[in-house]
């Protein structure tokens, strides 16, 4: 019988819905434990990678990289050119970055990155992405009135600025550069990434701010 | 295939909710499932199986159960379908089946490693070695109408429409196959649609949608 089978899926999904505790935690409990009473896993690599994702790999990362564009036109140029040789550069390099690609704001273009079919995140630049990433109401919204969407985290943008809009249907992962703020060119590297939000490098935010506090 | 998953254009959802702590993981739970989706895997399987697998389960769950969830479930499915876990197991919390002794040995990593390693995780999908574009920049496509019941990865809102090849990304594996565990390499595009031509209320909006289409989810037209 074939592996790939999606009949064979669906009915042990029908299983797992009837069976599974209605609990997420106790659901992994039970695949974690059972993997590790198989020996199929490492407990303490477990919890490595939990670190790894929660002290770590974050959006600061990402936030670096923008700074560094903003200050260092070559730089910018090869991260423009080949996102994920520039970010290698930087240590930056990968889960789900092997195909980075940035797509820069102008005062003309606006760019969000949605996944519609799953919810594809350059992990090991931006972190766990936020939980509205992989939400239905955003996934489904982003490519058919991404205004609407941007309006509901506040942004407000002109009818004069072109959306462009990236869905990561293949294996091609998207990073916005959001433009520096004006009053920001004199700023070290440390303080000019400060002012970099997540939300900016998925392109839920745009208008960067100077000396407030940041929420996300 | 035409599931719950392919949500792009879908209305009725609602608000979305943009305030959220800000935090990698909300829940501790969450926290491990993305380990363990590091940590181990079924045998033989490729990203685009364990998509389908996830696109498979049923619409109230996929809409409804948490996002971290439906990893643990997709994990377990695949696990079940590879005979190294059984539905039994997962209710009795007892492993029963033995046979996994072709399996990998689990090492014990430290945070130290994984993180001077962590640019091993960045998997490649193209080919370099194929590196010939078909269709030209520009070039006016239209995309398939149907979809397949299989996994596919051009979405339901953008197939029968027009667009443009924006840039040609070389040769990448082709999900559609790689699903059904053959793997082959096609050449994929970033195609360009104007808002207008996928969405009726979008006239003379100011907007474009950039999507990554392998060749032969498109066809060549003249305008």
């Amino acid at each position: 019988m074939s592996k790939f089978d999606s009949k064979r899926i669906t009915e042990i999904h029908q299983h797992l819905h009837t069976h599974l505790p209605s609990d997420s935690a106790l659901r992994v409990k039970s695949l974690e434990s059972l993997l590790i009473e198989k020996g199929l896993v490492n407990v303490e690599t477990i919890d490595a990678w939990v670190e790894l994702y929660s002290e770590v790999i974050g959006p600061k990362r990402g936030a670096e990289i923008v700074a560094l564009a903003w200050t260092d036109p070559e730089f910018k140029q090869r991260l423009l050119k080949n996102a994920s040789s520039a970010i290698d550069e930087l240590g930056f390099l990968g889960t789900a970055t092997g195909h980075l690609q940035v797509v820069e704001n102008t005062p003309l273009v606006h760019n969000l990155v949605v996944c519609t079919l799953c919810s594809c995140y350059p992990f090991s630049i931006l972190g766990i992405a936020p939980a509205w990433y992989k939400t239905a109401a955003y996934r489904s919204r982003a490519v058919r009135n991404p205004r609407s969407v941007l309006v509901e985290f506040d942004v407000e943008i002109d009818d004069s600025i072109e959306i462009r809009v990236w869905d990561s249907t293949a294996e091609l992962r998207y990073l916005v550069l959001p433009q520096q703020p004006e009053g920001a060119k004199s700023m070290d590297l440390k303080l000019l990434s400060s002012l970099v939000t997540r939300n900016s490098m998925i392109g839920t935010d745009r208008f960067l701010k100077i000396n407030t506090s940041r929420k996300s | 295939m035409d599931g719950i998953h392919d949500l792009g254009g879908k209305e009725g959802f609602g608000p979305i909710e943009v305030d959220e702590e800000h935090v990698a993981f909300r829940f501790i739970w969450e926290g491990r499932e993305w380990a363990l989706s590091r940590c181990a895997r079924a045998p033989h399987i490729s990203i685009d199986w364990w998509r389908h697998c996830r696109e498979l389960i049923q619409a109230e769950d996929y809409l409804n159960r948490p996002y971290f969830d439906s990893w643990t479930q997709t994990d377990l499915s695949t696990y079940i379908n590879a005979d190294i876990l059984s539905i039994e197991e997962i209710k009795t919390g007892k492993a029963a089946i033995s046979s996994t002794k072709s399996l990998p040995v689990p090492v014990k990593l430290s945070l130290e490693y994984l993180r001077k390693n962590h640019r091993e995780n960045a998997v490649k999908f193209d080919n370099p070695e194929r590196r010939e574009s078909s269709i030209r920049i520009d070039q006016s496509v239209l995309t398939n109408l149907n979809g397949h019941s299989g996994h596919t990865r051009l979405p339901q809102y953008a197939r029968g429409r027009h667009g443009l090849i924006h840039k040609y990304h070389g040769a990448h594996i082709f999900p559609d196959l790689s699903a059904k565990g053959i793997k082959t390499y096609q050449n994929l595009y970033s195609v360009v649609f104007e808002a207008a031509e996928l969405w009726p209320e979008a006239k003379g909006r100011r907007d474009r949608i950039y999507l990554d289409l392998w060749e032969s989810y498109l066809t060549e037209v003249n305008l």
